[in-house]
C-alpha cells in the first residue's frame, strides 16, 4: 500500500519565504511534494481564522512562514504576526489540536537550504500525527 | 452593603442636582431573587431605585458605547463600576473606543456576585424566594427551605480569584475601596487542565461545546466584544458555519478567545450569560495567563498602555518558530 | 378515563415505552435539566421544574440535514426511526407543540420533516404541582394541569401517579398496556388532585388578560418609541428565542466541501434577535437596531401569530424569563404594552 501523504496548507510571505521557495525551486533542493502554497503580502496578514479555517476545511497541517525578525519589508508585521501566532498556538494546543499541526518558521529570500529542511520537517511531523480529525468539519 | 447603597443614592442625587450628569447606568432590583437588572437611570426622583449587592453580576460597560454613541451624543453619563467594569472602561481608553472625559466612573467596593448556577446547586434546584447576608454568610429561604451558607462557597469563579476589586480608575467613589481580593490562584483551574493529555483535553472540550447553542449570549455580554460586525455575523464571505456543527461552533469559541485574548477583563460576563452553562472562563483564562507570561501585559489597569495584542517588542519570546 | 398506577410502575412503564419508542425524558446532566433518549427511568428527573432547553429540539433539531448533495444528485437521507415518545415534559411544552404544528402545517404546505417526527409522536406530561415563580402559564390561557396536547396526562400524587388519556393515540395505549395494573381512582385520590391543582394555582403569579394585546399592538405601536425603552438593555442575544418552545425561525444553507460538489443543504435555527436575520444581500438591513428587532418578536408572538392562527404564541414556560443574561423580563414587557392600551 502507498504511504498516505499529508496535505499542508503553507502561507507564505512575499519578500521573504516565497523567494526561499523560489531559491530551493530554482536551485533544485529536493523537498516533500505535500504543501500548497498561498501567497501572502506579509505573515501579518494571517488572521488565526485562516488557519481554522483550513483544519476545519481538512488540511492535516498548516504553515505560517515569513521574514526574519528585523527584515520585515512592512517593518513591523512579523513581530505583530508572532505575537499572534503565540496565542494562536497556546490556545489550539490548548484545546486539544496535536503541537505540530500548525507550525510557524522564519524563511528568507536567500535561505532556499532552509525552507527544504522546514517543509521537510513539517512534513514529517504531520505524517506521524497521521490525518487530522479534530476541527475537520464533516460535510 | 446598606452604607454602600445609602451612600450611592445619595452622590448620584446630588449629581443629578449640580446637573453633572444626564443619565446613570447602574443597577436596580431584578424580577428575580438574587437576580439584579441594568437601569438607565434619568431622573433625581429614581435614585431610590439603585442597589448595589452580590446580585450585581451584569458588566454594564457594554451600554457605554451604545448609550454615548447612538443616540445620546450630549448625555453625561455616569456608570456604577466594580473592579471589573471598571478594567473595561480602562481598556475602551486604552483602545480608543471612548475618552476618559466621556464618562463619570462612580466606584464601588465589589466584594464578588454571586454564581447563580452554584446557587441552584446548593439549594438542589428548589427556588430561592428570599436572601439577606450577614457577614460573611448568605441565607437563603425558599417555599419550604431556609438555608445558611458561606458566602465564598456561591460566589462566582471569578470573583474568588478576582485581584482588583476596585476600579483602577474613578471619579468619585462611594464608601472605601475594599481591600478584600479573591484568594484563589488565578492560573490553578488552567494549569490542572494543562496536565491533561491533548486527547483528554479535546474530549472535555468536544462534550463542553456540545451543549452550545450559539445563542451568543457569551459575546453578547462581553464588554470587549463590541464589533461592530462580529466574524460569525460575516456572510460575504461567510467564515464558518451558522449551526451547531462541533467543528464550526468550537471555532467560533477558539476565535472569540483570540478576539478577547489580552484584552479580557475577568469579569465573567460570558460564563454567567450562557445558559447552557458551558464553562468559558478556562479558556479565557489560558489566553489571559498566556499574554501575561509571554508580554507581561495584565488588561485594563492602564489606558495609556499599548495593549499587548497591538503592540509588540523585538524580543519578544519565539521559541516555537522554526 | 383516569386511573392510578403506583410510582414502582414508572419503570415498567418506561421499559414498554424504551421498546417501541425513540424515547426522551428529563434527565439531571451539568447541573441542568435536559430532555435526553433514556432507556430506563434510572435517571429520570420528574422533580426539577422544567427542562432548561424546550423540547422543541426534539421535532425541529438546531440543525438537521434535508439532504446531500454530489456531483448533481440529491439524496434525502431521512431514515424513518421508530416513532418518538416524549415522556415528563411540563403541559407549556406540550401545548407549544400544537403551536409549532400549526406554524409548520400551514396554507396547503406541510413541512414533511417536522410531519415525519411529530405525526406519530406519543406525548406523556405531567402536571405541575409547583410552578416556578418564572411560570406564567395562566396568562396565555394555559395551566399547570393543561392537557392539550398531550396523549397521556400525569398527575404526581406522591405515592402514585394519575393517568388520563387524552387522545386516542393514548387511548389505543392505555387500552393495549398489560404489565401495568390501571387502579381506578377512588374518591380520596379524586379530593387529593383537587387539593394538588388549588396549592399549585396559590403558587402562580397573578393571572392577566392577554386579549387586549393584540389590538394596542396593532393599533399603537408600530412606531413607538416604547421599542427603545423596553430594548434599552437587551443584549440582542438568542437565548430568549433558542430556548423559547414555540420560536420557529431557521435558516436553509448549503455546506458545501471545498473543492468538491459534494456536501449538504442543512436547516438551522435562526433568531430575529439577531441583526443578521434580516441582513439583505445588498447590506440593506430592514431591522438595524435591537428595538426593531425586539418589536419583531414580540409582535410576532402577540400580534401577527394571533393574526394568522389565531392564539398567542407563547406558553408561558418562563425560559426567557429565567435564562435572559440581564433579566429583561417578557412579563414586564406585556404589562409594560398592555398599559399603554
Amino acid at each position: 500500500m502507498k504511504e498516505w501523504q499529508p496535505k499542508i496548507l503553507a502561507f507564505l510571505c512575499n519578500w521573504c519565504s516565497y523567494a526561499g521557495a523560489d531559491l530551493a525551486g530554482v536551485s533544485r533542493i529536493q523537498y516533500p511534494p505535500n504543501i500548497r502554497v498561498i501567497r501572502v503580502p506579509c505573515s501579518g496578514r494571517i488572521d488565526p481564522i485562516f488557519v481554522l479555517k483550513c483544519l476545519e476545511n481538512g488540511f492535516d497541517g498548516v504553515l505560517v512562514s515569513g521574514c526574519h525578525p528585523g527584515d520585515c519589508h512592512y517593518i513591523s508585521g512579523n513581530y505583530v504576526a508572532r505575537r499572534k501566532f503565540a496565542v494562536l498556538k497556546a490556545i489550539l494546543e490548548f484545546i486539544g489540536i496535536e503541537p505540530g499541526r500548525v507550525q510557524f518558521s522564519w524563511v528568507s529570500a536567500g535561505e532556499g537550504e532552509k525552507f527544504a529542511q522546514v517543509i521537510s520537517k513539517v512534513t514529517e511531523d504531520i505524517k506521524e500525527l497521521g490525518p487530522a480529525k479534530r476541527l475537520v468539519k464533516s460535510f | 452593603m446598606d452604607n454602600i447603597e445609602k451612600e450611592l443614592r445619595t452622590v448620584i442625587a446630588k449629581l443629578f442636582e449640580e446637573k453633572k450628569i444626564d443619565l446613570v447606568i447602574g443597577y436596580t432590583k431584578g424580577t428575580l431573587p438574587l437576580v439584579s437588572t441594568p437601569i438607565f437611570l434619568k431622573e433625581e426622583k429614581d435614585v431610590d431605585k439603585l442597589i448595589f449587592d452580590v446580585s450585581c453580576g451584569n458588566n454594564l460597560v457594554k451600554y457605554l458605547k451604545r448609550h454615548r454613541i447612538v443616540n445620546m451624543k450630549d448625555t453625561k453619563v455616569a456608570i456604577i463600576a466594580k473592579g471589573c467594569d471598571g478594567r473595561a472602561i480602562v481598556q475602551y481608553i486604552a483602545e480608543g473606543q471612548i475618552k476618559r472625559d466621556d464618562v463619570l466612573i462612580i466606584g464601588v467596593p465589589c466584594e464578588g456576585v454571586v454564581d447563580p448556577k452554584k446557587i441552584r446547586s446548593k439549594t438542589n434546584g428548589k427556588e430561592v424566594s428570599q436572601y439577606r447576608i450577614e457577614d460573611k454568610k448568605i441565607i437563603l429561604k425558599g417555599n419550604d427551605f431556609e438555608i445558611s451558607l458561606n458566602k465564598s462557597d456561591v460566589l462566582s469563579d471569578f470573583c474568588l480569584r478576582c485581584r482588583y476589586p476596585n476600579a483602577p480608575l474613578y471619579d468619585i467613589f462611594i464608601t472605601e475601596p475594599t481591600k478584600s481580593v479573591g484568594t484563589k490562584d488565578e492560573y490553578e483551574k488552567v494549569n490542572e487542565f494543562e496536565k491533561l493529555t491533548s486527547s483528554q483535553r479535546w474530549q472535555y472540550f468536544e462534550n463542553e461545546m456540545s451543549k452550545c447553542l450559539r445563542c451568543y449570549a457569551c459575546r453578547n455580554a462581553c464588554p470587549m466584544c463590541y464589533c461592530e460586525d462580529c466574524f460569525v455575523d460575516q456572510s460575504n464571505p461567510q467564515w464558518f458555519g451558522k449551526g451547531t456543527d462541533l467543528s464550526d461552533t468550537i471555532i467560533f469559541h477558539i476565535v472569540r478567545v483570540i478576539h478577547t485574548a489580552g484584552r479580557c477583563v475577568d469579569c465573567g460576563a460570558c460564563a454567567r450569560a450562557c445558559p447552557v452553562n458551558i464553562e468559558l472562563d478556562l479558556l479565557n483564562t489560558k489566553a489571559g495567563k498566556e499574554i501575561q507570561e509571554r508580554f507581561g501585559y495584565t488588561p485594563g489597569l492602564d489606558p495609556d498602555e499599548t495593549p499587548a495584542m497591538a503592540a509588540y517588542d523585538a524580543e519578544d519570546k519565539q521559541e516555537f518558530i522554526l | 378515563m383516569q386511573y392510578k398506577i403506583e410510582k414502582n410502575d414508572i419503570s415498567t412503564l418506561i421499559d414498554i415505552l424504551a421498546s417501541v419508542y425513540d424515547l426522551f425524558g428529563p434527565v439531571k446532566t451539568d447541573g441542568l435539566t435536559k430532555l435526553a433518549r433514556i432507556k430506563s427511568a434510572s435517571n429520570l428527573d420528574l422533580e426539577s421544574f422544567n427542562t432548561d432547553e424546550s423540547a422543541k429540539d426534539i421535532f425541529f433539531p438546531q440543525y438537521e440535514t434535508i439532504f446531500n448533495f454530489k456531483d448533481g444528485e440529491i439524496k434525502n437521507e431521512f431514515d424513518k426511526n421508530r416513532p418518538i415518545a416524549i415522556f415528563g415534559i411540563r403541559p407549556c411544552d406540550a401545548k407549544s407543540f400544537l403551536i409549532l404544528n400549526k406554524a409548520f402545517n400551514n396554507g396547503g404546505v406541510n413541512d414533511s420533516y417536522w410531519n415525519q417526527r411529530y405525526t406519530d409522536a406519543m406525548i406523556f406530561a405531567i402536571g405541575c404541582n409547583r410552578p416556578s415563580q418564572t411560570c406564567f402559564c395562566n396568562w396565555v390561557n394555559q395551566g399547570p394541569f393543561n392537557k392539550e396536547g398531550t396523549d397521556i396526562f400525569l398527575i404526581d400524587l406522591g405515592d402514585d401517579f394519575m393517568v388520563e388519556s387524552c387522545s386516542s393515540k393514548g387511548d389505543d395505549f392505555l387500552k393495549n398496556v398489560s404489565k401495568i395494573t390501571l387502579q381506578n381512582p377512588n374518591p380520596g385520590d379524586l379530593d387529593k388532585v383537587n387539593q394538588i391543582k388549588r396549592e399549585a394555582e396559590i403558587l402562580m403569579s397573578e393571572k392577566l388578560d392577554l386579549a387586549p394585546l393584540k389590538s394596542i399592538l396593532d393599533t399603537q405601536l408600530l412606531d413607538s418609541p416604547l421599542w427603545n425603552e423596553i430594548s434599552a438593555k437587551c443584549l440582542s442575544c438568542a437565548c430568549c428565542t433558542y430556548l423559547c418552545p414555540t420560536c420557529h425561525c431557521f435558516d436553509i444553507q448549503d455546506e458545501k466541501k471545498p473543492g468538491t460538489n459534494q456536501g449538504s443543504r442543512v436547516r438551522m435555527w435562526d433568531s430575529c434577535m439577531f441583526s443578521l436575520f434580516t441582513q439583505e444581500a445588498s447590506g440593506h438591513n430592514p431591522r438595524p437596531t435591537i428595538a426593531s428587532r425586539m418589536r419583531q418578536r414580540i409582535m410576532h408572538k402577540f400580534n401577527y401569530f394571533v393574526e394568522n392562527f389565531g392564539e398567542i404564541a407563547c406558553v408561558g414556560c418562563g425560559r426567557c424569563v429565567r435564562t435572559c443574561p440581564v433579566n429583561l423580563d417578557i412579563r414586564g414587557i406585556i404589562k409594560r404594552i398592555k398599559n399603554e392600551g
